[in-house]
């Protein structure tokens, strides 16, 4: 449940090299540091002892990676909060971030086996997705690595109406994901693995049956290019690919955030984001990096109003000094 | 044989059109893979070729179709699985 905060994983065999070399140095950032048995373990205390034990573990297991994870990530880690929070930020905010980051590991644990008990999960925007099930009509689910994308699926999933898939590599799962899939083995059927001839046609099908497809929308999902759009007022490099997905299924697109408000305490919130992203061929740039823009802008809002969310442990926006 | 020829030079141009390459339909090796190497096209690209297969010949090309790695080998092989399913 504490495996290192997740680096961005490169897509191997892609065929779009990242241009951007902040990107590039992203892909070299923190590997995960986790290790199978350790997790392991960790995971047999929580489900064996419960989750208040478990929860008083995440102090010392917080402070352990605060003290012992890279500096470089911690330093990349305190720029985004100073973004962010909109001063200078200080220690108590970086554990802040690390805890809840820990917090939402921990939580998957239990969300994953059904454990729900004790979890107060707030959803908003659900008439969004209610409406588009009504019409017959499948979404587009833009995530990013924000509180819990697991809360959403395993919370927002249950009984749920609807399919939902997730469109993701998974050819750089580590260990933490392995874990996690033995943990509901439902979890890997909920993926669609890209990298296949057929993985949007399936995607598409998900969709014709009015179900979801879930992308994480904040890193690239195949080494795709990044493009330069403003984020907390700086500009950082976002990739084209998501977006360029979504665009490509042609449905609604709706944006999707789980995020950890207190110890077993979530809100999931929908929310419209566009009845479809529209990249017409002739000027298929400038169109891309309006979308991106305005979902950077969306984004910074969500990171401004919950700061401890944002779980890209790396120099985002490529400008380390 | 002839048919087969000239709906390969058919789904040629089709791809070529649905994908905006800067090639023409000609310079596609019938033999040589569409995926990965050879062409070098994508899942996003196979999408594309489904949906400009279906609204061109009237059949729908499936994610779950065990045969997909057959159909999307080559050219000759999608032309050849397009003969035998078409319906328009």
């Amino acid at each position: 449940m504490t495996a290192a905060p997740d680096a961005p994983t490169p897509a191997p065999g892609s065929a779009h090299a990242p241009s951007h070399a902040a990107a590039h140095a992203a892909w070299a950032a923190t590997p995960e540091r986790g290790s199978g048995g350790a997790l392991r373990l960790m995971v047999r205390i929580a489900l064996g002892l419960g989750w208040r034990a478990a929860h008083g573990m995440l102090f010392p297991v917080t402070l352990f990676y605060l003290v012992t994870s890279p500096a470089a990530q911690k330093r990349a880690a305190r720029r985004y909060l100073t973004r962010a929070l909109g001063r200078v930020a200080r220690w108590r905010d970086l554990w802040r971030l690390y805890f809840c980051f820990a917090s939402t590991m921990l939580d998957r644990v239990f969300l994953l086996t059904g454990r729900r008990q004790g979890y107060r999960v707030e959803v908003t925007g659900l008439e969004t997705l209610r409406a588009a099930a009504a019409r017959g009509q499948g979404l587009v689910l833009l995530g990013a690595h924000m509180g819990s994308f697991e809360a959403l699926r395993a919370v927002g999933g249950d009984g749920a109406p609807v399919e939902v898939r997730m469109l993701m590599h998974t050819a750089n799962a580590g260990p933490a994901d392995a874990l996690f899939d033995s943990l509901d083995p439902t979890r890997r059927a909920a993926v669609i693995a890209l990298g296949r001839p057929e993985a949007m046609l399936e995607a598409r099908e998900v969709l014709d049956r009015a179900g979801v497809v879930g992308l994480l929308a904040d890193r690239a999902v195949r080494g795709d290019r990044m493009m330069s759009v403003p984020f907390l007022g700086h500009p950082a490099p976002f990739p084209g690919g998501p977006m360029t997905l979504a665009a490509i299924l042609r449905a609604p697109v709706v944006l999707g955030f789980g995020l950890w408000l207190g110890p077993r305490r979530y809100v999931l919130r929908f929310e419209a984001f566009a009845p479809a992203i529209d990249l017409p061929r002739d000027r298929r740039e400038a169109a891309l990096r309006d979308w991106l823009a305005r979902y950077a802008d969306r984004l910074s809002e969500v990171c401004r109003a919950h700061p401890y969310n944002w779980f890209n442990f790396y120099e985002f926006w490529g400008d380390a000094p | 044989m002839t048919t087969t020829l000239s709906l390969e030079a058919e789904v040629a141009g089709l791809i070529v059109e649905a994908l905006h390459l800067e090639i023409t339909p000609g310079e596609i090796d019938p033999e040589a893979p569409l995926f990965g190497e050879g062409l070098g096209l994508d899942s996003i690209d196979a999408l594309e070729i489904a949906l400009a297969v279906s609204k061109r010949y009237g059949f729908q090309l499936r994610s779950d179709d065990e045969r997909n790695h057959r159909i999307f080998r080559s050219l000759r092989a999608l032309a050849a699985h397009i003969e035998t399913n078409r319906t328009g």
